[in-house]
């Protein structure tokens, strides 16, 4: 496969090379990408016309439209994948980095580390959270987003991003949001509450043992029938 | 007690916004085309004849709001119109040269459908097929639900709870104005969903909505009858859960009854079989060999070896599958009966595209299965949804699992290396656009334009699709381009706004390019946005 891959590469980079070397409007013209979808480029096909014609009201958008890198907003999001993973990305504007060379002195963003501290805050009240227990990722310099994997099911956590001194301290730049990785098993929680919807909500609620027999069968029957490809059905398929 | 339950089948049906005036010919347009003559006008065709006969029966049917829009274009029903012309002269021209050969009976099989579809679409529907799924809502035949309005990929949004709302309002908009009233319940994209989703359903009174199967097994409190019942959010809203097994019949190309040997191959089509000086002028003018529908083998075995497709085996096959399905949901029923002390719902949720285009016996197959559920037993009922729950207004209360039905069952096919680069535009656009709303009640002019038309670009932007085509790995760079042209388009729309210098011709030239929904209202964006 890597083999194939590689002889792959090394067919496109010639082909390349060679469009380049060959370089003639009809060839460009004849490349076998997809006709430029969404940026109106003047058809050659039709070239006397356009040639002729006055440019209209349609603006001259680049052919390969470019996002801006930074948008001058310090921030740091947190999405939660699967279960297992979460993700994040981020900005640190300048003015947030002359802050922190101000307060910490002018070689210290040099002599010290990017970090992700990632805290696991499950059932905590926000009060709680600063005794919660995290754990540090290192990443490099240019880094903008990073998926983790923390795989805690149905935990809840947070991320700062900060500098690691050698000396350990560390000094939290942003802070993420909090986000609860989702569920990958059954609910332990087998109580019931019921709900009526007719216009006005009535509700009770009364305790039901220690799961219904029906499950245990039906999960028996329907074991790694689920069409998810992660191991979370074979995992209470053995118990 | 006889044995009894309910058939919830649905199918979803859903195109991203793909319309290009300023190419004649642009190759992804012909997914709407093409949807249109291999599964639209064939399952209407099947409710016609089933109405015709008086055969009762219940569909739920989701029309996501940017096939609503396009099916409505009248630039596209043009094209559409255009595209079948020439698809009929190539049926026209197959009949003649397939003179004399097993192929001969489907030329002439394509050449009749071909030709039905042009005369039901103008003549029976006047090109508007939003109305012809509509007459069989108000027929009592279908439940049509609402999807997001550009099937953006909510859980992944939830960020800004008010970008999850705008999808939501603006699919609830047109939905009333289509069908004059309120939809009773929504196909989330991808079955995407996080808790606070159904919160913001609840404002818009949608009743219902679908998850994967883990969605509703994997709930906060264990759910008593697994999925066989709908659950409630503790907002109120139900959750209904997808059952595996008839969903595997159906989906698996595989062991599922689509891949069997006696059906239509979809992958070979004479686009790429014929030779190319014939075919030229049925593919794409820059002689980009495509799909013509025109298709003539059956699926035949596992090698590439590919046999002559026989209409009569694949029929007779579709009813055998038909009531095979039919079979298998009364056995489960009766075992369900034994555990539970109601009548189990099984939801079978389909991509209304898998039938005819790429299932082409899909449609036979439905027909038969409702005529069989009619006739030939009386253990199971077609229900929707909105049906079960009049019967059944009392259920049990848990938060469904973040989940959704791509690989995996979470979020990781629109969250992925190939596509992760995405949300930190798109995130930051929604808090544009949110900033705007709520700084902007009540414009009115050329502002309110640039402000109806930056809401637009957003959504576009926000399309699952890109971020699914990206993660599949073809046709990758129209997904990206479309992605990235609207978020520019919004970037400048917004420095345009809040430097009070907006550009009107370009904003007019981006109004009749992305056009859809022209009854948007930014206000949807705001945090105050109260529904009407």
């Amino acid at each position: 496969m890597l083999f194939f891959l590689s002889v792959l590469g090394t067919l496109i980079l010639s082909a390349l090379i060679f469009l380049w070397l060959n370089k003639k409007p009809h060839l460009a013209e004849k490349k076998p990408a997809l006709p430029e979808p969404v940026a109106p480029v003047p058809e050659f096909k039709e070239e006397f016309s356009s040639e002729l014609s006055p440019p209209g009201f349609a603006p001259a958008t680049p052919a390969e439209p470019e996002l801006p890198r930074y948008y001058g907003v310090d921030r740091l999001v947190l999405l939660a994948r699967d279960p297992y993973w979460l993700y994040a990305y981020w900005e640190i504007t300048a003015t947030k980095q002359e802050e922190f060379a101000a307060v910490h002195g002018p070689t210290a963003w040099a002599g010290s580390q990017p970090v992700l501290r990632v805290y696991d805050v499950t059932g905590r009240s926000p009060g709680e959270q600063k005794v919660a227990s995290y754990i540090d990722i290192g990443i490099n310099e240019e880094a903008d987003n990073w998926h983790i994997n923390v795989g805690e099911p149905d935990h809840t956590f947070y991320v700062d991003l900060g500098r690691l001194f050698p000396d350990g301290r560390f000094v939290t730049l942003l802070r993420s949001n909090t986000v609860t990785t989702p569920r990958a098993s059954l609910s332990e929680r087998t109580d019931e509450e019921w709900m009526w919807i007719e216009g006005i909500y009535r509700s009770y609620r009364y305790q039901f043992g220690l799961g219904s027999p029906m499950f245990a069968e039906e999960m028996a029957q329907r074991a790694g029938a689920l069409p998810l490809g992660i191991g979370s059905p074979g995992q209470w398929q053995k118990e | 007690m006889p044995d009894k339950g309910y058939l919830a089948l649905v199918l979803h049906a859903h195109l991203p916004y793909i319309r290009h005036p300023e190419h004649e010919h642009f190759l992804e347009e012909r997914w709407l085309y093409e949807a249109i003559t291999e599964t639209y006008l064939p399952l209407l065709k099947v409710f016609e004849r089933l109405t015709r006969e008086n055969i009762p029966f219940r569909l739920t049917v989701s029309l996501s709001p940017t096939l609503l829009a396009m099916l409505v274009d009248p630039l596209l029903k043009e094209r559409y119109l255009r595209h079948l012309d020439r698809l009929i002269e190539l049926a026209d021209r197959e009949v003649g040269r397939t003179y004399h050969t097993p192929f001969h009976e489907m030329a002439r099989n394509y050449q009749e459908q071909f030709r039905e579809a042009r005369r039901v679409y103008l003549e029976e529907y006047q090109g508007n097929l939003v109305n012809a799924f509509k007459k069989f809502q108000e027929a009592g035949r279908l439940e049509i639900i609402t999807c997001a309005a550009t099937h953006g990929y909510l859980p992944l949004m939830m960020v800004q709870p008010e970008a999850v709302q705008a999808q939501i309002a603006v699919a609830v908009n047109q939905y009333k104005k289509f069908f004059g009233q309120t939809p009773k319940g929504i196909w989330l994209p991808e079955c995407g969903y996080a808790p606070g989703i159904d919160d913001i359903l609840k404002k818009f009174n949608i009743r219902y909505f679908f998850t994967d199967t883990h969605g509703v097994l994997f709930a906060s409190h264990r759910p008593r009858y697994g999925v066989f019942a709908p659950i409630y959010c503790p907002s109120g809203v139900a959750a209904f859960g997808r059952d595996v097994e008839s969903s595997r019949q159906v989906w698996s190309a595989k062991e599922g009854y689509p891949g069997d040997f006696d059906y239509r191959e979809y992958y070979r089509d004479i686009g790429f079989d014929l030779d190319y000086e014939y075919i030229r002028p049925y593919i794409h003018p820059d002689g980009i060999r495509v799909n013509t529908g025109i298709k003539y083998y059956r699926i035949t075995g596992r090698t590439n070896h590919k046999e002559p497709y026989v209409p009569a085996w694949a029929r007779e096959k579709a009813a055998i599958h038909a009531g095979n399905f039919m079979f298998n949901r009364e056995l489960q029923t009766r075992y369900l009966n034994t555990l539970m002390d109601r009548p189990p719902v099984i939801v079978a949720p389909y991509d209304a595209e898998l039938f005819g285009h790429w299932w082409y016996e899909g449609p036979q197959w439905l027909e038969y299965l409702i005529r069989k559920i009619r006739y030939d037993q009386d253990t199971i009922e077609l229900i929707t949804p909105g049906d079960y729950l009049e019967r059944f207004p009392c259920n049990q209360v848990a938060r469904p699992c973040t989940s959704s039905w791509g690989n995996k069952g979470y979020h990781e096919v629109w969250l992925c290396r190939a596509n992760d680069w995405i949300y930190r535009h798109l995130h930051l656009a929604a808090a544009r656009m949110i900033e705007l709303a709520d700084t902007h009640p009540y414009a009115g002019g050329l502002l309110n334009r640039a402000l109806n038309q930056a809401a637009r670009e957003l959504m576009l932007a926000q399309s699952s699709d890109w971020a699914f085509i990206m993660n599949t790995g073809t046709m990758v760079q129209y997904a990206v381009n479309r992605t990235k042209t609207h978020l520019l388009n919004f970037l400048r729309l917004y420095d345009e706004i809040k430097s009070h210098r907006i550009d009107e011709g370009w904003l007019r030239w981006l109004e009749e390019k992305n056009n859809l929904f022209p009854e948007m209202d930014y206000r949807v964006y705001s945090k105050e946005y109260e529904t009407a």
